[in-house]
């Protein structure tokens, strides 16, 4: 049978569709067909560190330059690599198509030169990326640090093209050997991405230096091959706790994983929302927003949102007008931001049901088209299946103050959404305590910036190899050799 | 007595007292013409629909909701059935604040008896909630564990137990085809029970109901592996372990200080189960040699004591007429191919009894020797859509979701949708000779088949999950 589409092996320049395979995609609806791994495998990694010379041969103002051109022929309505891309996911992944389209307009300006720049200059240093960078340490010795490129293996997640257009920004700006495992829900944007270089750039070190490709996750005729120390040094691992926890087995000495683990986020609502009606309103949109942007798909949108209106009849009625006015403003979200989920969450809208039925404890406000649905709970405690919430389902949580709001966080927190400001400063010192990673204004949880740290580390930093040169002069440095000798006389 | 008068009271009996209507006879209730059955059974959904409407509060909601004044047609039910979440709505931290009047109020509008005397003043632990119930009201509740870490609390009654038990009787000792013999309807068996004595969890609850139906209530005839009840406040407290670790809670989470004190006696009870286990197999293998049984587990605990029996070199331990009843589905356990004749060999009975039913429903559906699950003549099996719980047709070959409508049930709404896939061949007549409508032999839950991780603590896990929760105190500082 073949496929609805295929998956090219792009391997450093070359686009390979030879000895294809067919894979069901993650929705199970349709399949695609992809190079036997299994056969190229061997060809995947670098052979020889040494080959990664001509990347430091590539002046930074040359990497601007590529990836601008780059940037700019990422024109949806001009590259037929994403348009190849753009309908591939229209049956790999779950998003409706004004959102994927969407998700390729947005690659455009990730590379812009000024952007780039933004990246590499406070994410890791344009200094220590382009040379050596001295200091003089207390004893006396000279060092110079300089961050190298790695060997990296990429699993970036599939909701949206921006993890893939992300993945190779940072390696280029690492000066990194780059290969990706294209993910089931989005099989070509990587691919789409890695073509459009070779088109701008081919031949170019940066082009030599990519490899994507797909092949089915935890399949070993693969990875025991290739997620190997010799072949690879950093694994950089995004969402899904399976494929987070099946990677681990091959992580040893010399292979080290750069874990973007699974995370949800939460909403914190001070009680100045409920000052007045206008105020009610804009944050009520800005709740919508965080709740429905691609369609509740990501690890950032808000799910549980604590609300501080009280827990007494008064303060019900506010946290009820709440969710009312969340539902108004997200059923009315543009197209390109969100949808009625194409693929609704069964056993969630079922739990969702009875919380109707169960009007002591929990108020619905909408939900029995599967359009979204806000669960407004009656008490300060949110609905036992938080975890499940997803196709803009959101549960408001009304509490007496804040003290309580440090439920809202745990291990797997990445994103909390605040509002007031006021209210975040007062909580900032506090939620990482608990596992908050993010704290932002309401309403900006799902706009993330790519010059900023992510899950509370600093991915662009951990790619790179931190070398140091050290230059001692033994007559400031003091020399253990000379120590060594006083003390035989 | 005019005809109508005598169809009323004929469908009465039929709802209320199914075991005399049809004379006790496992033939009978499988001989009913299809039409005939469904006549009745339309009737009787009619009526029950109107009774349960008046005394269960959450159904009166959803049917004014809906709109739905009254039920002529199967179909017609559906979109008034409860999923399984509906016995779990309560939330968790009534429990964990002790306000069993607040649950009981909450369980009150999902049966149809009167709660609001209940008396639940210094209720400490679900236990002692449940056993206030079944003093003081005809409900016989059971617990069973869910999927997001919530017990489901099922508000089942003394009457529906007791009716559960004989018709238990009904189908494990008759033969299709043959009307009961005196010796068929009062068995005198041994039971045996590779499970804990006692508990409110489902299946324990039928150890208790078992040892009163089949044993006239004799101790020593009843065969428990562990002497122990499993405590509903440790199951409890299990699913909250799990929930809090999907949730990534873990560290917070807080052991309540009546359960925290009886540390030592859990972990000391835990640390006899090895010794208990070999007691049970010497029990069974030696006292218990060429006796007629009555044994229920699962596929998988019924394979592990017969495997290990023929290691000993322990094989046809029982009487070939005992009664042998397995199930429960093949949940995360591989078992080999050859599973059912490992258990036969070590057994050395006639027949092996296969059955089907969930915990919302009462009512058991044994096999017949075609393997098909016939579905008993009370219950209305309907098969849904998967996604949008929309029934399909009642004609030709049919799979999806299995819904039910339990006639029988009176202490709560009969109308529940299951998680399990099935399928119905509506137009078929079994070889078996049973004139009723059956389950194909293939059932199973979508949760298994979307390959997704279900937590759900199933029968057949209670033992390792119980262990959990003594592991997880043991681990913390109380």
């Amino acid at each position: 049978m073949s496929g609805a589409f295929t998956v090219p092996l792009f391997l450093r320049g070359r686009v390979i569709t030879d000895d294809l395979v067919s894979f069901g995609t993650r929705s199970g609806a349709a399949q695609f067909e992809a190079p036997d791994m299994g056969r190229f495998v061997e060809q995947l990694p670098l052979k020889n560190p040494a080959q990664m010379t001509d990347l430091y041969d590539v002046t930074f103002d040359e990497i601007l330059d590529v990836l601008e051109a780059l940037g700019d022929a990422l024109d949806f309505d001009t590259n037929a690599h994403l348009q190849e891309a753009y309908d591939a996911s229209l049956v790999a992944n779950v998003l409706p198509a004004e959102m994927l389209k969407n998700s390729y307009q947005v690659l455009r300006p990730l590379f812009s030169r000024a952007h780039v720049l933004e990246v590499a200059d406070s994410q890791v240093g344009l200094e220590y990326l382009n040379g050596w960078v001295p200091h003089r340490l207390l004893d006396g010795r000279e060092l110079r640090v300089r961050a190298f490129g790695s060997r990296v293996l990429h699993i970036p997640a599939g909701n949206g093209g921006l993890v893939s257009a992300v993945t190779i920004l940072r390696s280029v700006i690492t000066r990194s050997d780059t290969i990706i495992k294209a993910p089931s829900n989005d099989p070509l944007t990587a691919i789409a991405i890695a073509r459009t270089l070779a088109d701008v750039a081919p031949n170019h070190p940066i082009t030599k230096h990519l490899a994507v490709g797909y092949w089915k996750g935890g399949d070993p005729a693969v990875e025991e091959v290739l997620y190997q120390p010799h072949h690879i040094e950093k694994i950089v691992a995004w969402g899904g706790l399976a494929s987070l926890k099946h990677v681990t087995r091959y992580i040893q000495p010399g292979l080290e994983l750069i874990a973007l683990d699974p995370k949800r986020s939460a909403t914190i609502i001070g009680a100045e929302a409920f000052v007045g009606e206008d105020t009610m309103r804009e944050v009520a949109r800005r709740a919508a927003v965080d709740i429905g942007v691609a369609n509740q798909e990501g690890c950032a949108n808000a799910r549980v949102i604590y609300v501080v209106s009280g827990t007494d009849a008064a303060g019900l009625a506010d946290a009820n007008r709440l969710g009312e006015m969340i539902y108004e403003e997200l059923v009315a979200l543009p197209p390109f931001i969100s949808t009625p989920p194409l693929y609704p969450d069964r056993d969630l809208f079922e739990n969702i049901e009875t919380s109707r039925m169960t009007d002591d404890f929990y108020r619905v406000v909408g939900g029995e088209q599967r359009e979204g649905a806000i669960v407004v709970s009656q008490f300060d405690e949110p609905v036992d299946y938080s975890p499940m919430l997803s196709g803009r389902v959101a549960n408001i949580v009304p509490v007496d103050s804040i003290e309580r709001v440090t439920s809202a966080v745990n291990t797997y927190t990445q994103t909390i959404g605040i509002y007031p400001e006021s209210l975040k400063h007062e909580l900032r010192d506090l939620l990482p305590l608990f596992g908050a990673q993010r704290l932002t204004s309401l309403g900006y949880a799902c706009s993330v910036a790519i010059a900023m740290p992510q899950d509370a580390i600093e991915p662009i930093r951990r790619m790179c190899k931190w070398i140091v040169d050290e230059e001692c002069d033994p007559d400031v440095v003091i020399p253990l050799w000379r120590t060594a000798g006083a003390a035989r006389t | 007595m005019s005809a109508t008068q005598a169809r009323a009271l004929s469908v009465t009996q039929f709802m209320d007292d199914p075991i005399h209507f049809f004379g006790q006879s496992y033939t009978r209730m499988h001989s009913v013409p299809r039409e005939e059955l469904e006549e009745l059974q339309r009737r009787a959904m009619g009526i029950r629909f109107q009774q349960h409407y008046d005394s269960i509060e959450m159904l009166r909601k959803l049917a004014d909701r809906l709109e739905i004044t009254e039920l002529i047609e199967f179909n017609d039910v559906v979109p008034l059935m409860f999923s399984h979440t509906a016995f779990k709505s309560y939330p968790p931290a009534l429990i964990d604040k002790k306000r069993f009047d607040l649950m009981t109020k909450w369980l009150d509008k999902l049966t149809s008896y009167d709660l609001s005397n209940v008396d639940t003043d210094g209720c400490k632990s679900i236990d002692e909630w449940i056993d206030r119930l079944d003093e003081q009201t005809p409900l016989e509740v059971i617990t069973s564990s869910g999927t997001t870490g919530t017990l489901s609390i099922l508000p089942k009654d003394k009457r529906g137990a007791e009716q559960g038990m004989v018709l238990w009787k009904i189908c494990l000792f008759q033969t299709f085809g043959h009307e009961p013999t005196e010796q068929d309807l009062n068995p005198n068996v041994d039971v045996i029970w590779p499970n804990f004595a006692s508990g409110k969890l489902g299946h324990l609850r039928i150890a208790n109901m078992i040892k009163r139906g089949f044993t006239g209530g004799d101790e020593s005839k009843f065969h428990p592996l562990y002497k122990g009840s499993v405590e509903t406040d440790l199951m409890f407290l299990a699913s909250k372990m799990r929930a809090a670790a999907a949730r990534g809670e873990l560290d917070r989470l807080e052991i309540d200080p009546a359960l925290a004190a009886r540390k030592d006696e859990f972990i000391a009870m835990q640390a006899r189960q090895p010794q208990e286990l070999d007691a049970f197999f010497t029990e069974i293998t030696e006292q218990l040699r060429g006796k007629r049984v009555f044994m229920t587990s699962t596929f998988h605990l019924m394979y592990d004591i017969a495997n290990a029996g023929l290691q000993r070199g322990v094989k046809g331990v029982f009487a070939t007429d005992s009664a042998i009843l397995t199930g429960g589905g093949m949940k995360g356990v591989a078992l080999p191919a050859d599973f059912m004749d490992v258990i036969t060999e070590f057994l050395g009975v006639d027949r092996i009894q296969v059955g089907y039913g969930f915990s919302e429903s009462s009512t058991f559906h044994w096999a017949c020797e075609e393997g098909r699950y016939h579905v008993m003549p009370w219950v209305i099996p309907f098969v849904l859509d998967p996604d949008t719980s929309e029934p399909l047709p009642r004609t030709g070959r049919q799979t999806g979701r299995a819904a039910v409508y339990d006639i029988l049930l009176r202490a709560h709404w009969g109308g529940v949708i299951s998680g399990d896939e099935v399928t119905v061949d509506w137009d078929l007549r079994c070889p078996c000779g049973r004139s009723s409508v059956a389950f194909e032999k293939d059932i199973i839950r979508y949760s298994e088949k979307k390959g997704v991780e279900d937590d759900r603590i199933t029968c057949a896990a209670t033992h390792e999950v119980q262990n959990e929760a003594i592991d997880f105190m043991k681990g913390v500082e109380l």
